[in-house]
């Protein structure tokens, strides 16, 4: 018998589309305010900074980060956390170019943890293409949900 | 050109003051207004401590900034980050990193992202094209 049995099963989050309608460019102004706010000058040959895998992918998905908790039954004021955090470059990102994202909640896990006791680790991919559809990266993110409302 | 070996140590990237003015400008590049990373009472309400917290994304990008520098013209192909705990403004942080491997042109990489006092807060795997 699992230590979660007496739980009820996490919502069905798994296969969300996470698509994206709006078009993210990389701006030259803003990449140097990134690029300075973490210690360095931005690069001189057309690159932005590879963060952008993360801050691309996040604004230009099709949900808000109140509406990805939301696919997962989650209240955003209670806190999601990133767990991890992974991508897969199949070019530079570059500054001055658009992006698409297209992804999907691949999976919402319930798990009891001695330090936030029960909650839900979802993970989701994002991509990130050019307009013409060629793909620059894939990003997997792993969030826990800490689910107050399970709490002893 | 730099040669490399598997378990060269990586020049550190340190950040001496980590900034709560950075927080702001991340909640506008991220559209994310989590008044954690804002505001020092909604960390407080939280139970989270006494000061605003660093965007995850933030501690990402000064690993990355590591690697950069110790690989010039360099390109990360992949990377791997576990978040293990909290940065803090007016944090010391430092990046340490080691090649653990090399394969062709390719240097793959362990980091962590270490804070002054406290144990490491990030670590994972990076893989370089030199």
């Amino acid at each position: 018998m699992s230590d979660l049995d007496d739980l009820p099963p996490p919502p069905d989050a798994a296969g969300v589309s996470l698509d994206g309608t709006a078009v993210f460019t990389i701006t030259a102004d803003e990449n140097a305010e990134l690029c300075r706010s973490t210690g360095v000058e931005p690069a001189d040959d057309g690159t932005a900074h590879p963060i952008y895998y993360y801050v691309a992918t996040q604004v230009a998905m099709g949900v808000t980060v109140a509406g990805l908790c939301e696919a997962c039954a989650f209240d955003v004021e209670d806190g999601p956390m990133m767990a991890s955090s992974g991508v897969r470059f199949d070019a530079p990102l570059r500054v001055g170019e658009s992006y698409r994202v297209t992804g999907e909640i691949l999976s919402l896990v319930r798990k009891r943890s001695r330090k936030l006791g029960v909650m839900d680790l979802m993970t989701y991919r994002l991509r990130l293409h050019l307009l013409d559809g060629t793909q620059i990266l894939e990003t997997d993110n792993v969030w826990v949900l800490p689910r107050k409302e399970f709490a002893a | 050109m730099t040669r490399y070996a598997v378990g060269d140590a990586l020049p550190p990237f340190t950040i001496e003051d980590v900034s709560s003015r950075a927080m702001k400008q991340w909640a506008v590049f991220l559209a994310d207004p989590n008044p954690i990373h804002l505001d020092v009472e909604a960390v407080k309400a939280k139970g989270l401590g006494d000061r605003v917290i660093n965007q995850g994304p933030i501690n990402v990008a000064y690993v990355m900034n590591m690697l950069l520098r110790a690989f010039p013209r360099g390109r990360i192909e992949t990377m791997d980050s576990r978040f293990l705990d909290n940065v803090y403004a007016g944090d010391r942080a430092i990046v340490n990193g080691k090649i653990v491997a090399i394969e062709g042109n390719r240097i793959t990489c362990e980091f962590a992202l270490e804070v002054d006092g406290r144990a490491t807060v990030n670590s994972g795997t990076a893989t370089v094209e030199i």
